[in-house]
């Protein structure tokens, strides 16, 4: 025997109400500040997580993301000139380093991107670039809004290193809980069992956490091959080095 | 080591939380269609595993798709775990199971947490949330809890809620069975085993693995909206295998050193080494559904040689609790193959 429904339009109405542009409006201007002020959330960090597990150092991905100082068509010239202009340089580059899957640069609005699949440590990645195709980063980084401060990046290979790191975007994890734990991570909270939290706030920072970090790599990627490295890949196929 | 009386208590921690008891039924996943099919190993499993149905040579399955809830009442549009539980008949009479579902990790390490769970989650009264304190939800960016479902008056929802904000390794289990949806298919669903094997390659290699099953056809949710469907799935997956066979692939990913081996709550990274097993093609829904899904007494530690079960604790506690389950339903007692005795 079906239980009748206690539904009245009131509650219908109020389960309507986020999806109305309203509520949106009051949310972005209102609320998401007002708990971002009561709540502060700090950026997280960019990149792969630090891990010493092979899985975890092969197939790594950067996610750059570099504001052109000139945001005019003029300035987006620019920046595809500059690539273009350094072709060879990079896939003579890329060979040489032979730790990439995938390297791409991307305009996307008033920023140049640069999206690679790596393997092997971050740091290791950046400087083994600087060693072989330092120019064309200078070239790029030139166009960038606070790229001055960091070239030419032979020299200033550290302080380079951490630009780019600082420009790498967060890598939201695959599961919903673990961005919870990145979270507690940064704020120094590693509280084992009991804890006291509550599950049902997830939302509210992930709204948060995306306000501070406006820009991010959702999940870890898809991989075809996962677990295996370039130099694997190419061993396998036959095709040298 | 998980004595008979602690498998005989986790059943009854189950039974006690069912609307109403289900004699001669399971007590979860009570509701299931069985369904006959065959396993064809893919030309690498063989390279991985010396498992007898990873040889490449066809094997004949059953495989008995489920909900989750307990009780008799379907509710096929509900939000729940769905239960994919196959057997390989090897070619020697004996079998080796498979048991998995639509939940990627398990939200307790061990026994003693499913008691803890257990008292808990009891079934509680559970209503539509005023439409005030709904509000006040949105006003503090949160989520206000669902409404109920049809006839749905009481539910384990809170008491889970408040066990995961207490223990953090149950979070991502308790929050996929919150958020998991329901399939529009049995057939259109990933099926994980949560656990951890190990498999022995001809060479003697030992690697730590977890098996998922991929759906040819895709995973796919009906809309939210359609809760009020009670009961689609089982004409569903005979229609669709009236037409067309149905397809999964069996995915084995590689655990490496780090890796939770003994804790179904962690998940592995999508960095993992990944091979592709083979491939299930189901064929009939049986007319004689007693014969081909409710007798049947699947033991997720009824294992061919060449897989093993790994120290996992709710993986050992589940063999015994699954023997207990099938003694109290008068399930059908299956032949263990003597050089697996050791883990009857």
């Amino acid at each position: 025997m079906p239980i009748p429904s206690d539904e009245g339009w009131i509650d219908r109405f109020v389960d309507r109400l986020p999806e109305t542009r309203l509520f949106k409006l009051v949310a972005s201007w209102i609320l998401v500040p007002l708990w971002a002020r009561l709540t502060p959330v700090k950026p997280l960090p960019g990149g792969p997580h630090p891990s010493f597990q092979h899985g975890d150092n092969v197939q790594c991905m950067m996610n750059l993301i570099m504001p052109l100082k000139d945001k005019s068509p003029v300035g987006r010239a620019l920046a595809a000139l500059a690539i273009a202009q350094n072709k060879e340089a990079i896939f003579a580059g890329l060979n040489n380093v032979g730790t990439v899957h995938f390297a791409r640069f991307v305009i996307v609005g008033d920023n140049i991107c640069m999206f690679s699949v790596y393997d092997g440590d971050f740091t290791n990645y950046i400087r083994d670039f600087i060693a072989t195709i330092g120019s064309v980063f200078n070239a790029v980084v030139e166009l960038v809004e606070g790229g001055e401060e960091v070239i030419p990046c032979e020299d200033n290979v550290e302080a380079f290193i951490q630009w780019v790191h600082e420009r790498d975007l967060y890598q939201v994890p695959d599961t919903a809980t673990d961005f919870l734990r990145d979270q507690e991570a940064l704020n120094g909270d590693r509280a084992v069992s009991p804890v006291n939290d509550d599950l049902t706030l997830l939302p509210r920072k992930l709204v948060l956490q995306l306000r501070a970090n406006p820009n991010v790599s959702l999940g870890s990627g898809y991989r075809a091959y996962p677990g295996f490295s370039v130099a694997q890949v190419r061993k396998h196929l036959g095709v040298g080095w | 080591m998980v004595d008979a009386s602690v498998a005989k208590r986790l059943v009854q921690a189950i039974i006690d939380n069912l609307p109403e008891p289900v004699p001669g039924r399971r007590p979860v996943h009570t509701i299931g269609i069985g369904v006959k099919g065959e396993f064809v190993a893919s030309d690498v499993a063989r390279t991985y595993c010396i498992a007898e149905h990873f040889n490449g040579q066809p094997v004949p399955v059953s495989v008995r798709f489920s909900n989750g809830l307990g009780g008799l009442e379907q509710h096929d549009g509900w939000s729940d775990v769905r239960g994919m539980a196959i057997r390989f008949h090897l070619p020697d009479g004996t079998g080796s199971d498979l048991i998995a579902t639509t939940l990627g990790e398990f939200f307790v390490r061990n026994v003693a947490d499913f008691f803890e769970f257990a008292k808990v989650a009891k079934r509680e009264p559970y209503q539509r949330r005023h439409w005030l304190l709904k509000i006040a939800d949105f006003l503090r960016l949160k989520v206000p809890p669902r409404n109920p479902y049809p006839n749905e008056t009481e539910n384990v929802d809170a008491g889970a809620l408040r066990y995961a904000n207490r223990h953090r390794f149950s979070q991502l289990g308790i929050f996929q069975v919150g958020s998991i949806g329901a399939p529009e298919s049995y057939a259109r669903a990933s099926y994980h085993a949560v656990h951890t094997f190990w498999v022995t390659a001809p060479d003697g290699v030992r690697r730590p693995v977890r098996f998922s099953w991929q759906p040819v056809a895709g995973v796919r949710n009906i809309d939210p909206a359609d809760v009020s469907r009670d009961k689609y799935l089982f004409k569903e997956l005979e229609d669709r295998l009236k037409r067309w066979p149905a397809r999964f692939m069996l995915m084995m990913i590689i655990g490496e050193a780090g890796d939770a081996l003994d804790d179904p709550t962690k998940p592995w990274p999508a960095t993992r080494v990944r091979v592709v097993m083979g491939t299930l093609t189901l064929t009939e829904v049986p007319k004689d559904q007693e014969a081909a899904g409710e007798r049947i007494s699947f033991n997720p530690c009824r294992l061919a040689p060449g897989i093993e079960a790994s120290n996992d604790p709710i993986l050992e506690a589940r063999r015994c609790a699954y023997e207990v389950s099938r003694e109290l339903r008068d399930g059908c007692p299956f032949r263990w193959r003597p050089d697996n005795a050791n883990s009857k």
